[in-house]
C-alpha cells in the first residue's frame, strides 16, 4: 500500500520469523557481494520506510503523494518539533519567531549562511515566496494557511494573518518545507510538477532514482558544520514486513519500522540489531456517539461508552494483541508521559489497567440496561449489542476486537467484530455509517493538545451521518462547551489560559467518552548498527525514530555516524 | 469478406460492453479517491478540512459530475489515447505508469508462456509419437502440477528455493542494492536471476496442458490414412513425425496459444503478487487498494484490448489456416 499505511504493514507478520531469519542468513551467505553496496567507497545505508511496489517519483514538497524524504531530508522547515518527548522547537532554517499581541502577525528571523544545493544563497525572500505561493494556490494549500508574507530584509520575514492564528504556529514553523524562489518562480505548474531535480537546503540531495529504490547523497555544503557524516542513503521498496525483517537481519536494510513478532529473541541472536519503541498513537474504540446527527445503536448512550471503558482488561489486551509493547494511555486522549503538564486532573492521567466489572455493571444498571436471559443486557427492547469494525489483515486490531468481545460478555455487552476492506472501513468512518470502529488517534502538528482536541471533538470537523465528514471528528461528537473551549485555547498563546480551556474539554470528554481509549500502540523501529550508529534509543529519544516520519527522518540522518 | 465483417462487428460490440463495464465497476466500489488520500495523510500527521478541499481541487473535483457526463468524457479520453492521471501516484499519468510496469509483465509472463508452449508442444509430439515411453509417463505428473492452484505451487517453490536452499531471491524484479536499471550487463543479469524462479513456476504449472493436448492430437493424427501412406512410401520416420503428423496436430494448440498470449497481461496478477514482481498485476492491486479509478480503468483497458485483440487475430487467422471454420456453404 504505497507507503501506504506503513504503520499497519508492520503488523502483517508471518508466524515463522525464525524461519525467515534462518533463511536470511543462508541468503546473505550466498550473496556476500550484496552486503556493503557502496559504490564510491563511502558509507551507504539503506532505509525501508514502508514503501511497497512501484515507487512513483515525486519530489514536490506541496504534493500529497510526495516521496517522504522530500520533507526533512531534502527540504527543511523553519523549525522542527520533536514529538517523541517534551521539548522546544529546534531552529533549522529559522532562528527565532515572535507574535504580535493579537496573533495576526508572525515575525520570523531566518538563518544566515545557508545555501541551496545549487549554490544560491537562502534568504528570507524564499520563506516569503513559499507562503505566498501557498496562499495563491488553493490546490497546494493543504493546511488552509491564509497568510501573506513579506520579507523585510534578508533575514526577516513577516506573515500577516486575517484573524488571530496562534494555532497556525506549528504548521507554519514546523510543517512547511521552504522552497527556493529562484527555482519555483520559474515553474510552469507547481501543482503537477514532480520536481525532478529537487533543490533544497537539506542534509542530502537526490543522486539517482528508479522505481524500486532511490539514492540520496550528502549535501557537501550543508549549513550545519560537520553534518551529515553518512555519504549515501538508499530508500528501497519491499513488499511486506517479512521481506523487510529478512533484509534487516542480513544487513541489507539498516533502518525500518515494522512490528516484528519475537523481537527480543531476534535481538538476542543478532548483536548488531537494536530497536526503539515510541508509542504515540492511542488505539481507541471510535463510537458513532451522536444520536442527534443520526447515529444509531446502544453506543449513543454515554453510560454504554463508560461501561466499555471500565470493562476492558487493558493488561490482557496488551499481552494478547499489543505484544506487551503498548504503553498506558489516558482518558484525555493525550500521552501521559509527554503531556502530563497538559492534563488538568491527575485522576485522568492514565487509564485503569485491569477490568473493573463492578463499576461497569453499576453504570449499566443505573442507565436502565437490564440483563436478559441470554446474558445480554437490553433496554426498551433494544439489545446491548454492537458491531465493531476493523480492517482485514490488521491482525493486532482483530485480536483486540476478539479479546474485548470476550471481556465485555462479563458485563452483558455483546460485541460483534467485523473485518472489512480498508476502503469500506474508511468510507464508513467518514460517513458515520458504523457503530464502533477501531482506529487510533495521535501525532498532531505539535504536542499542544489543540491538535488532538480540535480535529476530533469540535463540531466544525463533523457532519451528519451519511455525509462524508470533512474533518476527523468521525464520532460525530458535538458539544458547545467543548467548541467554546477549543476556540478560547486557539485565541491565545498564553499557556495558562490554554490549560484552563483544556481542563474544561477534558472534563467533558472524559464524561462523554466518544472515543474510548484502549492503549497507546507501540511504534517499533529497528536498526542494524553494523554500518552506522547513533540512532535514537529508548534512553535518548532525540527524534521520533519511525522510518516513515517525515521531518524527523532528516534529523536522524544527519545525526547518525558511520560505525567504527 | 462477409465472414471478416461479421467478426469485426461482433468484436466491436464486445469492446463496447467491456469498456462500459470498465467504466462502471470501479465506480460501484465503496470509498472515493479523495477520502483515500486524506486518510492516508491522516495516518502520518495532521489533517484539516482544508486538506480535503485542497486535494479535491488538486485531483480536479469532477467527482460531482453526473455519471453520464463522466461516461462520455471517458470515451473521449480513450479516443484521444489519454488515460488521465493516476490518483495513487499523482501526478503521474496512467499511460506512464502502465508503460513503466508493462515491460516487466510482458517479459516475464510473455516469455514463460512462449517457453511453456514450445516445451509442451515438443514434448507432446514426442509422447504421442512414442506412446508408452518415459515422456508419455510424464504427463500425469505434469497435469497434476497444473491442477494444483498456482499460488500454492508458487509459494512452495519460493519457500524451497528461496528460503530453504537460498538459491533464488525472495522477491522483486532485480537487485536494487547493486544494480541500476538501464542497458548494462549487471542489471540484465540481475533481471534474469530474479526472473528465473517465477518463470519456472509459470512454465511448470502450465506445460502439462499443452503437452496433453498435443499428445492426444498426435495420437489421433497418427491413425489417419495419409500417415499410413507416408509410411508405405518409405519416408523417414522423423519426417513423418514432424512434417505430416505434428504439423496437422498442432493446429488447435496454435489457437490456444494465441488466446493465452492475450491473457498474458491479465493472468499475471497472482504470479506478480507472490513474487512481488514489479509488473502490471501488482500495480492493478495497488490501484484497487487506493480506489485509483483512472489507473484501474487504464489497466483493464489494456487487458481487454489485448484479450480481444488476440481473439480476433485467432479468429481471422483460423479462417485462413483452416477453411472448415469459415465454411457456411
Amino acid at each position: 500500500m504505497t507507503h501506504s499505511s506503513s504503520r499497519r504493514t508492520r503488523r502483517r507478520a508471518l508466524a515463522g520469523v525464525a524461519l525467515v531469519s534462518a533463511a536470511a542468513f543462508a541468503l546473505s551467505a550466498c550473496s556476500g557481494a550484496a552486503q556493503g553496496g557502496s559504490a564510491g567507497g563511502g558509507t551507504t545505508m539503506t532505509v525501508f520506510n514502508g514503501a511497497t511496489g512501484t515507487i512513483n517519483e515525486n519530489w514536490n514538497p506541496f504534493s500529497p503523494t510526495l516521496l517522504q524524504p522530500t520533507l526533512g531530508v531534502i527540504y527543511e522547515p523553519l523549525f522542527w518539533y520533536n514529538l517523541a518527548e517534551t521539548s522546544e522547537p529546534t531552529p533549522l532554517l529559522g532562528e527565532s519567531w515572535e507574535w504580535n499581541e493579537d496573533g495576526t502577525e508572525l515575525t520570523i528571523t531566518t538563518r544566515e549562511g545557508v545555501e541551496w544545493s545549487d549554490g544560491e544563497p537562502f534568504t528570507a525572500n524564499d520563506v516569503a515566496f513559499t507562503f505566498n505561493l501557498l496562499k495563491d494556490t488553493p490546490e497546494l494549500n493543504t493546511s488552509g494557511l491564509a497568510a501573506s508574507a513579506e520579507a523585510t530584509d534578508d533575514t526577516h520575514v513577516t506573515l500577516t494573518f486575517e484573524e488571530p492564528s496562534f494555532m497556525q504556529e506549528p504548521q507554519v514553523l514546523g510543517n512547511q518545507a521552504i522552497v527556493p524562489e529562484h527555482v519555483w518562480s520559474e515553474l510552469d505548474d507547481p501543482i503537477t510538477t514532480i520536481n525532478q531535480n529537487p533543490v533544497g537546503t537539506g542534509a542530502y540531495k537526490l543522486k539517482s532514482f528508479s522505481a524500486q529504490s532511490y539514492l540520496l547523497e550528502k549535501n557537501a555544503s550543508y549549513w550545519e558544520e560537520g553534518k551529515p557524516s553518512v555519504d549515501e542513503i538508499r530508500y528501497i521498496s519491499l513488499d511486506n514486513a517479512d521481506a523487510a525483517a529478512a533484509a534487516l537481519i542480513s544487513g541489507q536494510v539498516d533502518w525500518m519500522s515494522s512490528f516484528l513478532p519475537d523481537l527480543d529473541g531476534l535481538l538476542a541472536d543478532n548483536p548488531d540489531l537494536s530497536y526503539v519503541n515510541t508509542p504515540a498513537l492511542t488505539t481507541s474504540i471510535f463510537t458513532c456517539s451522536n444520536a442527534d446527527l443520526g447515529c444509531e445503536g446502544p453506543q449513543t448512550d454515554p453510560a454504554v461508552r463508560q461501561a466499555m471503558y471500565h470493562a476492558m482488561d487493558r493488561d490482557q489486551l496488551n499481552q494478547l494483541a499489543g505484544g506487551g509493547f503498548a504503553a498506558t494511555g489516558s482518558p484525555t486522549l493525550l500521552l501521559p508521559e509527554r503531556d502530563a503538564d497538559w492534563i488538568a486532573d491527575s485522576a485522568n492521567l492514565t487509564t485503569p489497567e485491569g477490568a473493573d466489572t463492578d463499576k461497569a455493571n453499576e453504570l449499566l444498571d443505573a442507565a436502565g440496561w437490564v440483563l436478559g436471559a441470554d446474558g445480554v443486557r437490553e433496554k426498551d427492547g433494544q439489545k446491548l449489542s454492537m458491531t465493531i469494525q476493523t480492517v482485514t489483515g490488521w491482525s493486532d486490531y482483530i485480536s483486540l476486537n476478539d479479546t474485548m468481545a470476550q471481556q465485555f460478555k462479563a458485563v452483558g455487552i455483546e460485541l460483534k467484530p467485523t473485518q472489512l476492506a480498508w476502503n469500506e472501513w474508511n468510507d464508513n468512518q467518514t460517513k458515520g455509517t458504523f457503530q464502533l470502529s477501531l482506529d487510533s488517534i495521535g501525532l498532531g502538528a505539535s504536542a499542544n493538545p489543540y491538535f488532538t482536541y480540535n480535529p476530533r471533538y469540535s463540531t466544525d470537523n463533523t457532519t451528519k451521518v451519511g455525509e462524508p465528514s470533512y474533518g476527523q471528528n468521525f464520532s460525530r461528537y458535538s458539544n458547545p462547551v467543548v467548541d467554546e473551549a477549543i476556540k478560547a485555547a486557539a485565541a491565545t498563546d498564553d499557556e495558562a489560559v490554554q490549560k484552563e480551556a483544556y481542563a474544561t474539554i477534558q472534563e467533558e470528554i472524559v464524561r462523554d467518552m466518544p472515543y474510548v481509549p484502549i492503549y497507546i500502540n507501540s511504534t517499533l523501529t529497528e536498526f542494524n548498527n553494523s554500518k552506522v550508529t547513533g540512532f535514537p534509543s529508548n534512553e535518548d529519544k532525540y527524534a521520533f525514530a519511525a522510518s516513515w516520519k517525515a521531518w524527523d527522518n532528516g534529523i536522524v540522518l544527519k545525526t547518525i555516524v558511520p560505525a567504527e | 469478406m462477409r465472414f471478416v465483417l461479421q467478426k469485426l462487428g461482433f468484436y466491436a460490440v464486445a469492446l463496447w460492453a467491456a469498456v462500459t463495464l470498465d467504466f462502471l465497476i470501479p465506480r460501484l466500489m465503496p470509498g472515493n479517491p479523495v477520502d483515500q488520500l486524506v486518510s492516508k495523510l491522516a495516518q502520518k500527521g495532521q489533517v484539516t478540512p482544508e486538506t480535503r478541499r485542497a486535494i479535491e481541487l488538486l485531483l480536479g473535483a469532477d467527482l460531482d459530475q453526473p455519471l453520464w457526463q463522466q461516461y462520455l468524457g471517458f470515451w473521449g479520453q480513450i479516443a484521444r489515447g489519454d488515460l488521465g492521471r493516476s490518483v495513487a501516484y499523482f501526478p503521474a499519468s496512467v499511460s506512464d505508469m502502465i508503460g513503466q510496469t508493462l515491460p516487466w509483465t510482458l517479459g516475464l509472463i510473455g516469455l514463460s508462456t512462449i517457453i511453456s508452449f514450445l516445451l509442451g508442444v515438443g514434448l507432446g509430439t514426442f509422447a504421442g509419437w512414442k506412446r508408452g515411453s518415459w515422456v508419455d509417463n510424464l504427463i500425469p505428473s505434469l497435469t497434476m502440477l497444473q491442477s494444483v492452484p498456482y499460488f500454492w505451487l508458487a509459494l512452495i517453490l519460493l519457500y524451497v528455493f528461496g528460503l530453504i536452499l537460498g538459491v533464488s531471491p525472495l522477491n522483486g524484479g532485480y537487485d536494487p542494492w547493486n544494480t541500476f536499471p538501464g542497458w548494462n550487463w549487471a542489471f540484465i543479469q540481475s533481471v534474469i536471476y530474479y526472473g528465473t524462479l517465477p518463470a519456472i513456476t509459470i512454465v511448470v504449472s502450465s506445460v502439462g496442458g499443452w503437452m496433453l493436448g498435443m499428445r492426444n492430437m498426435m495420437v489421433s493424427t497418427l491413425s489417419e490414412d495419409y500417415i499410413l501412406t507416408a509410411e508405405a512410401k518409405g519416408i523417414h520416420p522423423r519426417r513423418i513425425m514432424r512434417a505430416y503428423a505434428a504439423r496437422n496436430a498442432v493446429l488447435p494448440s496454435v489457437a490456444g496459444f494465441a488466446i493465452s498470449l492475450g491473457f498474458v497481461v491479465a493472468g499475471s496478477i497472482v504470479a506478480e503478487v507472490v513474487f512481488s514482481y514489479p509488473g502490471i498485476g501488482n500495480m492493478l492491486l495497488q490501484a484497487v487498494n487506493s480506489n485509483d479509478y483512472a489507473l484501474m480503468q487504464g489497466i483493464f483497458l489494456v487487458i481487454t484490448l489485448s484479450v480481444l485483440g488476440a481473439n480476433l487475430l485467432v479468429d481471422l487467422l483460423y479462417g485462413v489456416i483452416d477453411p472448415r471454420t469459415r465454411a457456411r456453404s
